[in-house]
């Protein structure tokens, strides 16, 4: 049930519908302009780019695990499990390992919890999602159970530095909009993804591996190593995101963000990555992730209750994926053989 | 690695050489022994049936397999450790029969993405590798667009897809699994210029078949298989049809004519009449007796598959009247045509046909749970249970019992199951499309021996099929449809293989 | 030729060698046929047995005490019921994710009826206790019904669509609820969350029951083969006249039924409603319904299996607390298990496999031998 159908112009739109994403989001700030001009401002924007921030690099993640054909649900559990761990390890040691130290270990540790998955998808050839539904069990598990279960209050001193530094701050005294650093590393993380998953063999191995696994193999990709490698590689962006929802929050607690991961998954779909492996792009993931920041921003400032946030999201993605799924059905009555009808010669 | 040579085709030592190659699985073996040798500017037909040992002989030169002995020999060099990526790096190229085409990625991507892999490449641009794609195409003469999503082309485009990226590898060797399955008669003819060509630049090509005229028409040297030995090889002129098949099943065929009359009621079981759908068949006008086994045929496109999807409501038509047992039906769906009394076995069998993975009991209940419901909603199992003894006996399927998954059966008895699935849902009407289709010689007997016993029970039977010969042994009459329209129709002394076969191409 | 009759009397001692071989592997595919088709249950038997000796082994006064006992088969049916609904799902090859969400509607519809009426006249309440549970049902139902809908006639992929409803579901009993908890249920629920026939549960007994009435449905009506071989092919199913939209919908709305079955299972035992209730259910029921051998990609599964998957991890959990393992060790043996399991059956389908073509392969060549002479 792949969705085929290009309607031209085709460029415009985008091969996963990123330009119709695009101009849903235009329309959605247009819109919410008209009804409140307050929230055409810098304040809006920035807090939108926070909120963005953690569930964009987990989204990298679950975009590259969607591409390859799989769904991971492991990824806020090796996250925390990450982030909690480093930060008990400077806490027990009583080193200060620097915010490159911090990220240094943690993303190793995120790395190897990965390559625990990519092992066991790669060398049993498991169900992604059964996999990863057991090892984000055996993730959270261990770390409650053997890392801590505490609720961390006090940061180390280079994180909690690094939490409340601003790339820019806009505005008089009163009301200062203020863009965090951390957008610097998200953007930067984004465009190397896309350059991994356009540019070099490795990404194009991943494509390949969505598209026909088999055919990958003739080709001569070696579809263990390409899994494993990119099962830490998204271990490693998960440990990425869990860092910085620690610097974010300024506490350590090994509960959160663990419940979390269908949201991600579906703001990656609503980007346009297709669930059946082979289809998606960083910028449709952005885009993805950026409405659902925008409608749950949206929906506070129109007065309704947050709660209605969750509903929203899911009537997006329902929608959103109902009309391609039309679509896909539209088509196939259409065009039922796709073959060469023979030319009267 | 010397492919800098395109110079005259050097003779005396062959591209590529396969010496005693034993491969066994689990106990059995599957070639036993096999040698074969493919020359410069030869294309070297291998033959078998299915099972034969060709898909492992394949998969052993690609490096997907290694042989438990005996040796692949590259321009005389032995490789003993050949992986998939080593053998494209030394320029032997296979063309499988499903394409392993990437659907999500472009012509051009899928063109350069082996020779990059090859190529030990860290990075992959596009902008640079469009030209060697687009460079290939225009060598080759073909219009493609480079541009498009593979998904999105027709079977014959995703085909010179694959021939392309093939020789972008400058290929020395190409092997090509079953490339015209999925062809139409001017496609093949496509083929078969390219084909041409290649060999002209010195290209060594293996063509694997189970057509054989077509085979021998474009082969210089010829292999045969059968159960894993190869029982016969030599020039392809000292060979015809007839002792291909010989070899390749180890006696003679027989494909005599033996038909029972039908039984001419007030009205046929089915009359169609003025069946259209735009684009694919258009008024189509017959009709079938009780007791009548009708041929359809045409070349591959000429829209034959389609009326039969069309009549079983895969692919309801949009005009024209169908009429069974006297009374109009509309048939918008499966369902429709099912409840009408209509059957279909299809072509697509390991697909459409069956269920693999469960037992051939389920596989044979399938169409019919509904006449199995008792007043209380349960289904009667013991009836059930009878119904399916009764066929597993009567069509002959050899299994160690009911329950084993149709998954471990040979094509001939998961046809069979096929068979029963429909007889136990007794249909007045039965389409079967390419009906023996990948089965093995034995049971392809059997199967057309059920056809006529079913016949002579009453049931009106329509098979369609490019296999001329084996329709016209069991036809009581053969139509003939070209470019979706009913052109010619043949019945009693007129139906002759030749006759027929020169009307299909006309 | 002497060496064609050398030749000869080889292949003839190979084809008695080999036909002595096939009547061996026929015997050892039809048992291990047999084998598969109870395969799920029979390892489930075995695991089951497996954590019930290994924590009347490690605390037998407590483990076998009556009262921990009852415990187990209290708070095993909300959860198995949650199961039984995804393995309906997961026998079309599809998913249901929101069934938890879809109980959660059901409990919060019951219980805000039940405080609603309450509020005037609490006799009338109780007195209408059928039919606010009947309304609880139906909104459950009526969640299934639109799984259904966006799955078999718009057509999107069941992940994705139960993904999207368990959001919007979840999200209107969230704005319903306020994020609080609801209190009040009929005092006939109250009557089933603790009464016990023979000392076993009434709401073990109920569990039970519907298990069996699914079982019944899956393995003897038409119904349950289409499911099934939906499941097993979808396309083949089509060209076998199955009514897929039909399928599929009935699929829907029995896995919507089960949940809210739960849902008043869930009630029953303690007469609160939230929206957040059993949020790590999602996962957890997904592991029962794989453990308990259902195929995740359709077509196999028995309800059996998942009672007794259900049952297991149930005891696994008890066993965990009465020594003193915490719920965290908990989540890791759910993992261990999920994954050991699969590790062993991809394990043994692989053997198979080998074993069914190489039968596959000598066949071929007995039928070329055959045809020979």
């Amino acid at each position: 049930m792949k969705t085929t159908t290009r309607w031209s112009p085709a460029a415009l739109r985008g091969a996963n519908n990123e330009g119709i994403l695009g101009l849903i989001v235009l329309f959605l700030i247009i819109g919410m302009t008209a009804v409140n001009p307050d929230f055409f401002s810098f304040g809006t924007f920035f807090s939108i780019i926070r909120a963005s921030v953690v569930p964009m690099i987990f989204a990298l993640g679950v975009l590259i695990v969607i591409v390859s054909g799989g769904i991971d649900v492991s990824f806020p559990a090796i996250a925390i499990f990450s982030a909690y761990t480093t930060v008990v390890l400077m806490q027990t040691s009583g080193m200060d390992f620097g915010v490159l130290g911090v990220l240094g270990v943690a993303l190793v540790l995120g790395a190897l919890l990965g390559l625990i998955n990519g092992g066991l998808i790669a060398r049993f050839k498991l169900p992604t999602l059964i996999v990863t539904l057991g090892t984000q069990g055996i993730f959270k598990g261990v770390l409650l159970a053997y890392v801590g279960s505490r609720y961390i209050a006090e940061l180390p001193a280079s994180m909690a530095n690094f939490s409340t530094m601003d790339l820019v701050s806009i505005g008089d005294g009163s009301t200062v909009a203020s863009l965090h650093v951390l957008i610097v590393p998200v953007v930067i993380l984004c465009l190397l993804v896309h350059i991994m998953l356009r540019r070099t063999m490795f990404g194009r191995g991943i494509y390949a591996i969505g598209g026909d696994t088999e055919a990958a193999r003739r080709a001569g990709f070696s579809v263990v190593r390409i899994q494993l490698a990119l099962y830490a590689l998204v271990g490693a962006l998960a440990a990425f995101g869990g860092v910085l929802h620690v610097t974010l929050t300024r506490s350590a607690n090994p509960q959160d963000l663990l419940g979390t991961e269908l949201d991600i998954i579906a703001a990656v779909v609503l980007g346009g990555a297709s669930i059946f492996g082979g289809r998606g792009s960083v910028l449709g993931t952005v885009l993805g992730v950026l409405l659902i920041q925008l409608i749950n921003n949206s929906l506070i400032l129109m007065g309704i209750p947050s709660a209605w946030q969750r509903t929203a999201v899911g009537l997006l993605l329902v929608i959103g994926v109902g009309i391609q799924a039309l679509g896909a059905r539209r088509a196939s009555k259409k065009v039922i053989v796709p073959r060469e009808t023979v030319v009267p010669s | 690695m010397s492919n800098t040579d395109s110079t005259a085709p050097d003779r005396s030592v062959p591209v590529l050489e396969a010496r005693n190659i034993v491969k066994t699985y689990g106990g059995v073996t599957a070639l036993k022994g096999v040698s074969l040798t493919l020359t410069s500017g030869h294309v070297h037909c291998l033959a078998g049936e299915n099972g034969c040992g060709k898909s492992t002989l394949i998969k052993i030169i690609s490096g997907a397999e290694r042989p438990d002995s005996g040796e692949i020999l590259i321009d005389g060099v032995s490789h003993p450790f050949m992986t998939p990526k080593k053998a494209i790096q030394l320029g032997i190229q296979v063309i499988y029969q499903d394409f392993s085409l990437f659907p999500n990625l472009t012509v051009a991507e899928n063109i350069v993405l082996t020779s990059a892999v090859a190529q030990k490449r860290k990075t992959f641009s596009l902008a640079q590798s469009r030209p060697r794609a687009h460079a290939i195409v225009q060598e080759l003469g073909l219009t493609l667009n480079l541009d498009a999503y593979v998904e999105t082309l027709s079977v014959a485009d995703r085909q010179l897809t694959a021939i392309c990226r093939a020789l972008i590898n400058d290929a020395r060797v190409i092997i090509m699994d079953e490339p015209t399955t999925a062809l139409t008669h001017t496609e093949v003819d496509r083929l078969f210029a390219l084909v041409r060509k290649l060999q002209a630049r010195g290209v060594a090509l293996m063509f694997v078949s189970h057509k054989l005229e077509e085979a021998l028409s474009i082969s210089q040297d010829i292999t045969i298989l059968r159960s894993g030995d190869r029982v016969s090889s030599g020039s392809a002129t000292d060979f015809d049809r007839r002792s291909i098949s010989r070899h390749m099943t180890g006696r003679d065929i027989d494909e005599s004519r033996v038909i029972n009359p039908p039984q001419y009621d007030e009205r046929p079981v089915l009359e169609v009449h003025a069946l259209t759908r735009m684009g694919e068949f258009e008024n189509i006008t017959f009709d079938l007796h009780r007791g009548e086994i009708l041929g359809i045929t045409g070349l591959l496109g000429s829209g034959r598959s389609e009326i039969a999807e069309s009549l079983f409501g895969v692919l309801p038509a949009e005009s024209g009247d169908t009429t069974v047992n006297g009374s109009k039906v509309h048939i918008r769906s499966i369902r429709d045509a099912i409840d009408a009394g209509i059957g279909y076995v299809p072509e697509d069998r390991l697909t459409q046909g069956l269920f693999l993975d469960k037992s051939i009991a389920d596989n044979m209940i399938a169409s019919s749970l509904d006449k199995y419901r008792m007043k209380n909603h349960l289904l009667d199992n013991k009836r059930i249970a009878r119904t399916i003894s009764v066929f597993f006996d009567k069509l002959h399927i050899k299994a160690p019992n009911v329950s084993a998954p149709v998954r471990s059966l040979s094509g001939g008895n998961a046809q069979r199951v096929v068979l029963a699935k429909w007889l136990a849902n007794q249909p007045q009407i039965l389409i079967l499309n390419g009906p023996t289709v990948g089965v093995d010689v034995g049971s392809k007997e059997e199967i057309l021996t059920l056809l006529r016993a079913e016949a002579a029970h009453g049931m009106g039977l329509i098979v369609i099929s490019d296999d001329v010969p084996e329709l016209v042994s069991v036809c009581n009459r053969i139509i003939v449809i070209q470019q979706g329209r009913l052109t010619s129709s043949f019945t009693g002394d007129e139906i002759q293989v030749d006759a027929i076969q020169e009307r299909m191409s006309a | 030729m002497s060496e064609q009759k050398s030749n000869e009397t080889r292949q003839i001692a190979l084809q008695t060698a080999r036909s002595t071989n096939q009547r061996i592997d026929n015997v050892v595919s039809s048992s291990l046929a047999r084998f598969h088709v109870s395969h799920g249950v029979g390892r489930m038997i075995l695991l089951t047995l497996l954590a019930f000796v290994i924590f009347t082994i490690a605390a037998p006064q407590v483990f076998l005490n009556p009262l921990n006992l009852q415990n187990i088969a209290i708070t095993s049916p909300e959860i198995g019921l949650l199961a039984l609904a995804v393995m309906v799902a997961l026998l079309t090859g599809g998913i249901d994710l929101s069934v938890v969400a879809i109980a959660n509607l059901t409990t919060i519809t019951i219980s805000t009826l039940y405080s609603t009426i309450a509020a005037t006249d609490e006799g009338l309440a109780d007195s209408l206790g059928p039919v606010i549970v009947l309304v609880g049902f139906v909104v459950g139902l009526f969640g299934g019904f639109i799984n259904g809908l966006l799955v078999s006639k718009v057509g999107i992929t069941p992940i994705l669509a139960t993904l999207g409803t368990m959001q919007i579901f979840n999200g209107i009993a969230i704005v319903w609820t306020g994020g609080e908890t609801l209190y009040g249920a009929p005092a006939m629920l109250n009557t089933v969350g603790t009464g016990a026939i023979a000392g076993i549960p009434l709401l073990f007994v109920v569990f039970i029951a519907v298990a069996v009435i699914i079982a019944v449905i899956i393995n003897k009506t038409a119904l349950g083969s289409t499911i099934l071989l939906q499941g097993a092919n979808p396309v083949a199913a089509k060209f076998s006249g199955i009514r897929t939209t039909r399928t599929l919908m009935s699929t829907y709305l029995i896995s919507g039924a089960l949940a809210a079955l739960a849902g008043i299972l869930i009630i029953s035992r303690n007469p609160t409603a939230s929206a957040d209730y059993g949020s790590s259910y999602v996962l957890l029921v997904i592991v029962i319904a794989i453990l308990g051998g259902t195929n995740p990609t359709g077509g196999f599964g028995t309800v059996l299996g998942v009672v007794l998957a259900t049952l297991t991890l149930q005891i696994v959990s008890s066993g965990f607390n009465i020594v003193r393992l915490s719920s965290y060790e908990y989540a890791i043996a759910q993992g261990v298990i999920l994954i050991g399991v699969m590790v062993i059956d991809q394990v043994t389908r692989n053997r198979q496999r080998s074993a069914v073509l190489k039968q596959r392969k000598l066949k071929v060549q007995l039928q070329a031998k055959d045809s020979n002479q």
